[in-house]
């Protein structure tokens, strides 16, 4: 796939080196591999009319876009103003350059390369750091990439997620690694979602790391946290979509047990009230089901049941669909007071 | 798994969680059969039946909860809606007056709040029954304290 051939080139890259044409010089079997990835994801992406085909013709573009969305992925890491719309530039001539992106384009043209990268690259010497060491080495980043390319903002963490799981199969023991030493180590690069310069340091690693053994086939993105963000992550951009659908993606939350996110899929979900006949969860439906007046709640299955037998509310004894009051029993702010015998009444549990 | 099993297994579950929750009622299961339940809950204080600790034999039905479990004494109560013979309890939340949102537990709960209002219109036991319809409290009191301590304390010596 895609990822093959982008990690597979050669590249020389240290951490910090800032160098960015004596990298090109370098990284030249790895451009071309790239020009032919840009090829393909034109084919891939050929509904996406207003997409720059001008990158195409140079390795250096391929390269900053990945270079892009790497930035993209530490800039909704560290900027909490960010409202997602980041994923757009990408696209040069993406109609929607939001506030954040001016911003963080303030510093842009340090590199030279065509003027979407510009956004990104030389804002700060970690950054360019980033640019220059990742050229060849992410190729999640890439992946994610053309998926905000091709407008699916809501599903490149899915996506990515997936490609982690992949990466997680293949490779040992994944080694969270929080300090930001500068040595290329063995083990799985650790980008945790609120913490910038490791990330920056986890990128450089990576791709010296790929250089040295080229064996390795996916960089990693991620080793510990293996998700972009996490559900209840602060800095989420607002306007990531639904992680319903992405907790519907099927390799979500298989392999992330030990990751040390718990990523279940019932965090998210509040708290269910469960039916107080059957004792079983109310579902959506359910939950919005008033079959009496008194409030009692009960699931649909249990309702029929007892519309079968005797039709009266549990809560109330009334029968359902009927609203006359009897003077047996009484509704008292939200427990029901049931009428013994005589006199003695007593409160049950609702 | 049928409802009546899937609610009862809940209702232990609660029990078990909930063990220390009410002092005055001990609700266990059954070994083998979910069905089968026995409780023990204490007399109520300042009643006659204060200090005892009464039994009572639970028999769930299949349509439970929409049919009331079906509760009898175990242990030998005066008390004029208990059948001194069989220990039948007449309630009207055990007939007519159910409902499916009770839980065995309120029901032992609703027994209890029976012995500390006994309603002699309608006895089982007539006696006490017709010592509290004539007014005699006095008599009532103690012949069911008389009982309590012979059935329901511990034999002393």
């Amino acid at each position: 796939m895609v990822s093959d051939s982008i990690t597979n080139a050669p590249i020389p890259s240290a951490p910090n080196s800032k160098d960015f044409s004596k990298k090109k010089r370098a990284n030249r079997s790895a451009k071309l591999k790239q020009c032919k990835l840009d090829a393909r994801r034109e084919q891939w992406l050929s509904q996406v009319a207003v997409k720059s085909k001008g990158c195409k013709e140079e390795g250096n573009c391929a390269k900053k876009e990945r270079d892009r969305s790497l930035e993209n992925l530490r800039q909704r890491d560290e900027d909490n103003n960010d409202d997602g719309s980041i994923h757009h530039e990408s696209d040069s001539e993406s109609p929607s350059n939001s506030p954040a992106n001016s911003l963080l384009g303030g510093g842009g043209g340090g590199s030279g390369g065509s003027d979407s990268g510009t956004n990104f690259i030389g804002s700060s010497s970690s950054r360019s750091s980033i640019s220059g060491s990742s050229s060849g080495g992410c190729c999640s980043g890439s992946i994610t990439e053309e998926e905000e390319e091709d407008g699916c903002l809501d599903d490149w963490e899915a996506v990515a997620d997936a490609l982690a799981a992949d990466d997680d199969n293949n490779k040992p023991e994944p080694e969270p690694e929080n300090s930001s030493s500068q040595s290329p180590s063995e083990s799985q690069l650790s980008m945790h979602s609120d913490s910038t310069p490791e990330l920056t340091n986890g990128f450089g690693l990576d791709s010296a790391n790929s250089m040295t053994e080229s064996a390795r086939m996916v960089p990693r993105i991620s080793g510990n946290n293996t998700q972009a963000w996490r559900p209840d992550d602060a800095y989420r951009p607002q306007s990531l979509p639904n992680l319903a659908k992405q907790r519907s993606f099927p390799a979500t939350n298989r392999h992330f047990g030990h990751g040390g996110v718990p990523w279940s899929r019932n965090s998210v979900l509040g708290a269910p009230s469960s039916c107080p006949i059957c004792y079983e969860d109310l579902d959506l439906t359910d939950s919005s089901f008033f079959p009496c007046l008194c409030g009692f709640r009960l699931c649909l299955f249990c309702h029929k049941r007892i519309l079968e037998e005797d039709g009266r509310c549990p809560g109330c004894r009334k029968p359902y669909e009927h609203d006359q009051v009897e003077s047996e029993a009484s509704v008292q702010g939200g427990s029901f007071t049931v009428r013994l015998a005589r006199s003695c009444s007593m409160i049950a549990r609702s | 798994m049928q409802a009546s099993r899937a609610r009862l297994f809940k209702e232990y579950k609660e029990v078990q969680r909930e063990k220390t929750a009410d002092p005055d009622i001990q609700l266990v299961c059954d070994d083998s059969n979910i069905f089968k339940w026995t409780a023990l809950i204490k007399g109520p204080s300042e009643t006659p039946f204060e200090g005892g600790v009464f039994q009572l034999a639970f028999a769930v039905p299949e349509q439970y909860p929409l049919q009331p479990p079906q509760v009898r004494f175990l242990t030998k109560i005066f008390h004029p809606n208990v059948h001194f013979k069989t220990g039948e309890i007449c309630l009207d939340i055990l007939k007519n007056a159910w409902s499916p949102a009770w839980t065995l537990q309120s029901v032992c709960r609703a027994i209890i709040a029976l012995m500390a209002h006994p309603e002699p219109d309608s006895p089982l036991n007539c006696d006490s029954g017709n010592l509290l319809r004539s007014g005699d409290t006095r008599g009532y009191q103690s012949m069911a304290r008389m009982y309590t301590r012979l059935a329901a304390m511990p034999k002393k010596g």
